[in-house]
């Protein structure tokens, strides 16, 4: 017996724009460019950035780190005209957990802060100090609490920026690093060179000649040019401010020579005395004369001023901010292995979204139609195999019915056939031939 | 007196820096099309920056291949003395065209949650100094002049629009209304951008300074900014030129504080307030996005903390994750295709179910006629049977 299934249909096509191509061609970004002469007003933004400053309020933080004794309290309060920096003599003497093991005397941190305000501008400042340093000939890591802390500071901020509430985030980070060099008239210490390079990739090194006042002009002049040749021999970067050629001539040439003055020689007083010509000034008194902080000819006190706060305060921070712990941070994440993606920089480009849309629709629409395909072919199979088997049943049980009835007409036909024979010979044959032919027809 | 320290000095520091580096401001209109958006940002600037979409064109043979671009974008580098901006003007054609309207916002929404996720992406990388900025600083929301009331599709938009950016409703076309039309639309809208917790943009003010407080003032009383547009410049009187637009009934002059509030709402968008809406776009509404976003990610993520890498100090740094969202798909088209397909796969399910149908038929008749068959061997045994019985009858 052969299945009674119906043929099947020739397959539907699938509709054809379902399967269009992806043809992606990215676009030229056009950018109009225009001077305008008329007034439209958006030239306004640095003034209102002017006022929003006002309002904000500035900070800065500076690093004072150099030997005891160099005058480093006292050229801060020199800078800031406070007292912000204690002197060594007033604070608790070498308690004895300072000593470390091997005797000397651990460097430790401190930072502390101030409010200035002149003419409604208001700075907070905060000085980080590391007495102690320099102190112990056997510490070899004299350097270590110093270097922490300036990473620590990179890595609070980090931390903050990566948080989910960031309005609280604070900017601890080191804008300027005095480094405070003792006036020998020689040459750099390798302990200076050690301690520069281990920072001047971190922060902003700002080198100057502690206490200037005993170095007379020309050892200055050459004590200046032999730190600036191992500066520049041992590849040490210190911070120098861009003069670009579009300000103007003044303030091109100002910052000229404040470059040119590096680096600065200073002197340090918040104590006034008085010049022999009767004016009061901050300075020192010695039995030979005065030296004035504030004189440009005695010392390069008024030069360090302008590039730490007058001229360059927002720039140190600026480089801070976008050079330095830009370059710490990248470091960082890559050591810790997160990786660049650069795809996320693109322009963005309408076009190029909506091709990138397409894609994802055809896959969503290539995965859906392999799903609806599969449940499909299985319901299908299914119900293909129920009918195969009540097919099957139905042949199955017929031919059984079949057989046996053809069992059963072949042992009655046999006894008729005998039945027939014992007759005839007794009697007279009885022949049913159209009957006979009949039945035969119906039997095929 | 010692000398001063000379911190008066950093505030101007801050405008040399900001005067060098220039700035970056982008400015997004939405609104039905036809309602003088194109023509307000080329009055804004004075310079033909957005070409006007050409009525004539709408049916030309490119349009089935542009149909889908929502987002125009227009970019542009102006430079006022000596400052300069890089400008983007984002504009949301076909807005308010289609005949279905109902998530006629999704492409402008998206537009400004990309950029968040965009920035917050470019943000997170290792090396980022390059970053791609198009977050909108403000969001100019055209109201057509109809003199009524806002329409519901209106409302929705800007409910979801303020939470995201800074918006700035403004009605187009003002020439069309009287002065007491306009004064009673303008509370209208006020009244419902107030019942239905919509939250526009306005200056802050800062009361310890009068001057600028009296200024915020006069913007904010003058919300919903009335705006007409004009690139052509009419002479008003002779000699005298002014932006306007002419009729027989005389000159609208664009920059007239009697005629209408372009003049504020230019001081709001560029000279008082140009810094307030990209700071207020960072840190607030650019917050608000990335510490949801975060918030969702980090609960998605409650197992996978561990990936949380600490610094060695000990601290933890988080790693920044990058996410893995299903994209929102709002193309009309993808919808029209997805419901092909179904209904491409209910045609063959329907052909199969026919087929099957036809196949029961042939079991059936199948049956019956083996059934037949059957009968007609029983007749035949029943038959043999009966003559069996006659042959033993007559024999006895
Ligand atoms: N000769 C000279 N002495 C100074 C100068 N600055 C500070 N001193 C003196 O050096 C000593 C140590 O100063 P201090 O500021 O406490 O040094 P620090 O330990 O580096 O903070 C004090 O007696 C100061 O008066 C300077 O420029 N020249
Ligand atoms: N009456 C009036 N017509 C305007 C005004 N601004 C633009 N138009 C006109 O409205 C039409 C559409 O302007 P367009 O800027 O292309 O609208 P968009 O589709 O929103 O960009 C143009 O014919 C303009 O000249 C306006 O303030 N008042």
């Amino acid at each position: 017996m052969t299945s009674v299934e119906p043929e099947k249909q020739p397959a539907i096509q699938m509709p054809s724009s379902v399967k269009s191509p992806i043809t992606y061609t990215p676009q030229d970004i056009k950018i109009i460019k225009k001077v305008l002469n008329g007034y439209v007003g958006f030239a306004n933004l640095p003034k209102q950035w002017h006022r929003k400053s006002v309002r904000r309020g500035f900070t800065f933080n500076i690093m004072a780190i150099g030997e005891s004794g160099l005058g480093k309290a006292t050229l801060i309060n020199t800078l800031f005209n406070r007292e912000i920096v204690n002197h060594r003599d007033d604070e608790e003497t070498v308690e004895e957990d300072t000593e470390d093991k091997e005797g000397g005397v651990a460097v430790k941190i401190r930072s502390t802060k101030a409010e200035i305000e002149e003419d409604g501008v208001k700075l907070k400042v905060s000085v980080i100090t590391a007495p102690g340093f320099g102190e112990s000939i056997n510490n070899t890591d004299y350097w270590k609490p110093i270097v922490d802390e300036i990473n620590s500071r990179f890595d609070s901020y980090l931390e903050a920026e990566c948080k989910i509430n960031r309005s609280t985030i604070v900017d601890d980070r080191i804008h300027a690093f005095l480094y405070f060099i003792e006036p020998t008239g020689h040459s750099l210490r390798a302990l200076d060179i050690a301690m520069m390079k281990l920072v001047h990739e971190k922060v902003n090194l700002i080198p100057i000649i502690a206490k200037s006042d005993t170095l007379t002009d020309d050892e200055i002049v050459e004590f200046k040019q032999r730190i600036l040749a191992d500066i520049a021999h041992q590849g040490i970067k210190i911070f120098t401010p861009e003069a670009p050629g579009d300000d103007d001539e003044e303030t091109v040439s100002n910052t000229q020579s404040i470059i040119d003055t590096f680096p600065f020689a200073v002197v340090g007083s918040t104590k006034e005395v008085q010049t022999p010509d009767g004016r009061t000034v901050r300075g020192r008194q010695y039995p030979w004369g005065v030296i004035e902080v504030d004189n440009e000819a005695h010392n390069d006190f008024v030069k360090l001023r302008q590039l730490l706060i007058r001229n360059f305060l927002e720039e140190l921070k600026e480089h801070t901010a976008n050079v330095l712990y830009e370059n710490y941070r990248t470091e960082k994440l890559k050591k810790m292995g997160i990786e660049q993606d650069s795809t996320v920089f693109r322009e963005f480009d309408p076009l190029a979204k909506q091709q990138e849309e397409r894609a994802l629709h055809e896959a969503k629409l290539a995965k859906m139609e392999a799903e609806m395909k599969s449940v499909f072919q299985q319901k299908v199979s299914e119900k293909e195999k129920k009918l195969q088997r009540s097919e099957a049943d139905l042949f199955a049980r017929h031919k059984e019915m079949k057989d046996k009835l053809t069992k059963q007409i072949k042992i009655l036909e046999e006894k008729k056939v005998q039945l027939e024979k014992q007759r005839s010979l007794p009697q007279e044959p009885m022949v049913q031939p159209a009957q006979q032919k009949t039945r035969k027809g119906f039997l095929r | 007196m010692p000398e001063p320290v000379g911190i008066t000095s950093l505030p101007d520091q801050r405008y040399k820096i900001v005067s060098k580096e220039g700035a970056t401001f982008t400015i997004m209109v939405a609104g039905e099309s036809g309602l003088g958006k194109t023509t307000f940002i080329n009055t804004l600037f004075q310079t033909s920056l957005k070409p006007h979409q050409d009525p004539t064109e709408r049916h030309n043979k490119f349009q089935s291949a542009q149909e889908t671009v929502e987002i125009g974008i227009v970019r542009a580098i102006l430079e006022e003395k000596n400052f300069k901006i890089r400008l983007n003007i984002i504009d949301t054609p076909g807005f308010g065209n289609n005949v279905n309207n109902n998530d006629s916002w999704t492409p402008i929404i998206d537009f400004i949650d990309d950029q968040h996720e965009s920035y917050m992406k470019q943000e997170r990388q290792p090396l980022r100094t390059n970053k791609k900025d198009l977050r909108v600083h403000a969001c100019l929301y055209f109201i057509r002049p109809t003199g009524h009331s806002l329409k519901p599709l209106d409302i929705e938009i800007m409910q979801r629009l303020s939470t995201r950016v800074n918006l700035i409703p403004v009605i187009a076309k003002a020439d069309t209304l009287s002065p007491a039309e306009l004064d009673t639309f303008k509370t209208r809208i006020r009244e419902i951008i107030e019942a239905q917790d919509i939250n526009i943009y306005t200056p802050p003010l800062e009361l310890d300074d009068p001057a600028s407080a009296e200024h915020a003032k006069q913007l904010i009383e003058s919300m919903p900014f009335a705006i007409i547009g004009a690139e052509e410049e009419i002479e008003i009187s002779p000699g005298k030129f002014s932006r306007g637009r002419k009729y027989p009934w005389g000159v609208v002059e664009v920059e007239n504080d009697e005629h209408c509030d372009f003049k504020k709402l230019r001081s709001l968008l560029l000279r008082t307030n140009m810094l307030d809406l990209v700071l207020s776009t960072n840190e607030i509404h650019f917050e608000n996005f990335r510490s949801t976003k975060l918030g969702a990610d980090e609960e998605e993520n409650e197992d996978e903390l561990k990936e949380e890498l600490t610094n060695e100090k000990g601290e933890v740094v988080k790693k920044p994750s990058i996410t893995k969202k299903p994209r929102r798909l709002h193309n009309p088209k993808f919808k029209e295709e997805e419901d092909q397909l179904k209904k491409f796969f209910t045609e063959q399910v329907k052909a199969e179910e026919q087929r099957f149908r036809q196949w029961e038929t042939n079991i059936i008749n199948e049956r019956n006629r083996l059934n037949q068959d059957l009968e007609e061997m029983q007749l035949k045994l029943k038959n043999l049977e009966e003559q069996i019985k006659k042959l033993q009858l007559a024999k006895r």
